[in-house]
């Protein structure tokens, strides 16, 4: 990490070209990562082991499969192994005229696709053979839509958990992902993301189980990171650097305006708010915050720790008994509309979850877009800082990683 | 075998049906009352066996590494470690910030005292923040090993065990077969969600079930044969993969090719289809080796006994067969096998006594990592250690060929463990060797 240099944000850079520079660079990361699977070189082993095996001749073929290969990856492999063997001088014929009859299972373990080739010559027992190739994993179904759309950019996967992402729209694109135990600096280049740096975070107590962050960018500094009890911040200059200290002070609702004091040891904030919304000062606990502006003043939505859904205006407060929402919301103001959405999570059939956007035409939200599905639980939904769009965290369940989303909305499509 | 998947889509129908709730995020606070059919002595890892022995034992006892969904071993009370070439020794770097729950730091040399209590024939010592391992052998999946709940790290003060657990053991009653578990606060993973855990132990399932829809209890671990009628009420269910293995087991090793021949034709007599249909409601899978073919991914090479390929034994032989007389399941199923081995010409009989020839036994897979599992099954069955030429499938196989054709155990069928719990009870996992992973659950409102 010696000699990485950080350029500090600058605000007069955020221009739309950047933006196209990095949704364009993210595309084409993702679109590189959903190839087929490749079934080369397991195939060539196998044909070498039966080879070897058989030695030249006509051979039976049958094929079983008991693992999650696809029927057409099957066919595939069928036919791939049927050339390679023909390749070696092995004919694969019917079994009836046939040297030998390879029973070829396509099975799978915890961690990779194993093929067991039983090969029965003659009254003598089977040989038994094997070769095995890593199992793949499965991306993030993405949901086609009409009216306004939930749009998933995917920016970082890692095993650690991801807290908050922080998009700094710098050339080359940068963000910089809080994690439990370190704030890591991201670069973009050569088609993926590369650490540039990584900045421990020190506490002196554990943080709690389902810990929560929020990370800031400054103007006077790069960042603030808020995590329960503690708060970090970053120099201004390279090397960059971080520093911690136990801290009780409130955490931002939003960029300019509303905080509100998060619990030290726990996954919630308490409900004190500051300065307050008009005349309130707090709101019950609650785990997420989304803020809608009206013409004369903001309509706060709050996910309750009793499962309700709360509304506050500065003078009244007001539950929505029939929403059923979970816990992460976020409020995100799409360039294509004069109001701002609340995005809120809600489990379709755990561990899955979905997203979906919705409008407060009055005090009563209506769905406005497609639900987007979520291949594992969500942990974090963010608004970034100018609710132009938000980050959605979630514990992939097919790979076990911790996925980061820019959402953003699309009207008319 | 469409039975129990009827069964299974049953379950994940309800549970899918109770959870269209909104996604909340964990609560804090309340008891979890569990209910565990196995009775203990002793709240000590080294000799947990059960799934839901070892799930308790896991809250409060951890280990340098632990195993992952899959299987593959990641850093938990060491966060990092190297090997150098040979494989004979490793370097563990211990994790910094870790505590016994009475607040006495975890260093290497504690760590390093632990293993070599656990490992006599190991050579552990402490260097710096490193603990060292070395073996007389190569041991290329010592790492998955240090994951076994033997090899958790511990101390002694004033007599009691004490562990670095996201939970502590505040009482222990071993006459009522009550334990308590309390949070721990200064956990380094960060407190568990719930305050407490009450365990009770040694009480059959439907006892337990009875408890569960009185209120009383919240999460209870039911037998094989109990998983279909388990499923009734407000309850959910979740089975694991087949995880606990019944065999045949001899209590001494063949002592000819002849011995070899009558326990070939006593594997191949036994009907495990039908056991596994009858006697355990179809709650398992037949099979004719020591790992489940989850693990393996080869199991199904070796044949289950069935009727059709049911031999006649060379000559006349008498045997005896001990089971556990607790375990009514496993009564029924040793008369099972009895008038299966009389078809074949073998006479079994059923004693009650530890000098049987055969004792009838369930074994609860040991390890999701393959070689560690058959390393675990070969020492509990008192086989030769198995020897892996590589990490490669082909060598797992054939080291696991080796241990069947000794024919001093005949697996029978690897059968799946199940917990039904209350529709209050969220975040709950089982992993993939059967244990349960409580220490994320958490209680929330319950839906009616």
């Amino acid at each position: 990490m010696e000699g990485a240099v950080y350029n500090s944000p600058n605000l007069e850079m955020t221009l739309p070209s950047s933006r196209l520079c990095l949704a364009l660079c993210l595309c084409i990361l993702f679109s590189q990562l959903s190839f087929a699977t490749d079934w080369h070189d397991p195939v060539t082993q196998l044909a070498a082991k039966i080879t070897g095996s058989t030695g030249p001749g006509v051979v039976g073929l049958e094929i079983n499969n008991r693992s999650s290969i696809s029927s057409a990856d099957v066919e595939e492999i069928r036919r791939q192994l049927i050339s390679t063997l023909a390749t070696s001088g092995v004919r694969v014929w019917q079994p009836d005229q046939a040297a030998a009859n390879i029973k070829l299972t396509l099975s799978e373990n915890l961690q990779e696709y194993v093929w067991v080739a039983e090969i029965q010559a003659g009254a003598s027992d089977a040989k038994v053979l094997l070769v095995s190739t890593p199992r793949t994993s499965f991306a993030v179904a993405v949901a086609n839509a009409p009216a306004v759309t939930i749009r998933p950019t995917p920016l970082v996967s890692q095993t650690d958990p991801i807290l908050d992402v922080a998009i700094a729209e710098n050339n080359p694109p940068r963000i910089i992902v809080l994690g439990r135990t370190a704030v890591t600096i991201q670069e973009f280049a050569n088609q993926h993301w590369s650490i540039v740096q990584t900045l421990a975070i020190t506490s002196p107590t554990p943080l709690p189980r389902d810990a929560r962050g929020r990370i800031f960018l400054r103007k006077d500094r790069l960042f603030d990171a808020y995590l329960p009890g503690l708060i970090c911040h970053s120099t201004n200059s390279a090397p960059l650097a971080m520093s911690c200290a136990p801290s009780e002070d409130p955490w931002p609702l939003q960029a300019q305006g509303l905080s509100a004091f998060f619990s030290p040891a726990r996954n919630f904030f308490p409900g004190a708010l500051t300065p307050g919304i008009g005349k309130q000062n707090s709101a019950p606990p609650f785990y997420s915050a989304a803020a809608v502006p009206r013409a004369n003043y903001s309509l706060w939505i709050f996910a309750g720790l009793d499962g309700q859904v709360h509304l506050l205006d500065g003078i009244n407060q007001q539950v929505l008994g029939k929403v059923h929402w979970g816990s992460n919301l976020a409020a995100v103001h799409p360039t294509c509309r004069p109001d701002a959405l609340v995005l809120a999570d809600a489990a379709d059939s755990e561990p899955a979850e979905s997203i979906q956007a919705f409008e407060f035409a009055d005090r009563e939200p209506a769905p406005v877009s497609p639900k987007l599905p979520i291949n594992g639980g969500i942990t974090a939904l963010w608004s970034t800082p100018s609710a132009e769009s938000a980050i959605a965290v979630y514990k992939n369940s097919s790979t076990g990683n911790y996925e980061a989303l820019q959402l953003t909305l699309d009207c008319g499509r | 075998m469409k039975r129990f998947n009827s069964l299974l889509i049953a379950a994940a129908s309800l549970a899918w049906a109770t959870s269209m709730t909104a996604a909340t995020r964990p609560h804090y606070g309340g008891t979890l009352r569990v209910g565990v059919q196995t009775s203990a002595q002793t709240f000590d890892p080294t000799v947990s066996g059960t799934p839901g022995l070892r799930s308790l034992t896991q809250l409060v006892f951890e280990t340098l590494v632990k195993l992952d969904d899959r299987g593959r071993p990641q850093p938990w009370l060491a966060a990092s470690w190297q090997v150098e070439p040979g494989n004979q020794r490793w370097h563990f770097q211990m994790r910094n910030g870790v505590v016994f729950s009475d607040g006495i730091p975890v260093d290497a040399s504690v760590a390093a005292a632990s293993l070599r209590a656990a490992n006599p024939d190991w050579k552990v010592f402490a260097l710096g923040e490193l603990v060292m391992i070395e073996t007389s052998a190569p041991v290329p999946n010592l790492a998955a090993e240090l994951s076994q709940p033997r090899n958790s790290i511990s101390r002694r003060n004033q007599g009691a065990l004490i562990g670095t657990g996201p939970f502590t053991v505040t009482q222990w009653d071993t006459t009522k077969q009550h334990l308590t578990l309390q949070a721990n606060d200064e956990y380094w993973g960060g407190r568990p969600f719930t305050d407490s855990i009450e365990a009770d132990l040694g009480k059959n399932d439907r006892d337990q079930l009875m408890l569960m829809d009185l209120g009383k209890s919240d999460l209870v671990e039911v037998a094989p044969e109990d998983i279909r009628r388990a499923q009734i009420g407000n309850r959910l269910l979740k089975a694991s993969q087949p995880a606990e293995l019944l065999a045949l087991f001899f209590t001494r090793e063949a002592r000819s090719d002849d011995e070899i021949h009558l326990r070939n034709a006593l594997a191949l007599s036994i009907d495990s289809a039908a056991l596994n249909t009858v006697v355990f409601q179809a709650a398992g899978e037949p099979t004719g080796a020591l790992l489940p073919n989850w693990l393996s991914g080869y199991g199904f090479v070796y044949p289950a006994g069935s009727v059709a390929t049911r031999p006649r034994a060379p000559h006349p032989v008498v045997w005896t067969l001990s089971c556990d007389s607790a375990d009514p399941a496993a009564r029924i199923a040793a008369d099972r096998i009895l008038l299966n081995a009389k078809d074949a010409g073998i006479t079994l009989q059923i004693v009650n006594s530890d000098n049987a020839d055969i004792r009838l036994i369930k074994m609860a897979l040991p390890s999701a990592d393959s070689e560690t599992a058959l390393d675990e099954l070969a020492r509990a069955f008192q086989l030769p250690a198995p020897t892996f030429a590589d990490s490669s499938v082909s060598s797992l196989y054939s080291a696991e060929t080796a241990l069947l054709q000794t024919r001093r155990v005949i697996p029978i069928v690897y059968l799946r463990t199940a917990v039904a719990f209350r529709s209050n009870v969220r975040g709950l996992k089982l992993l993939p060797d059967g244990s349960w992973q409580l220490d994320n659950v958490w209680l929330s409102a319950e839906t009616p």
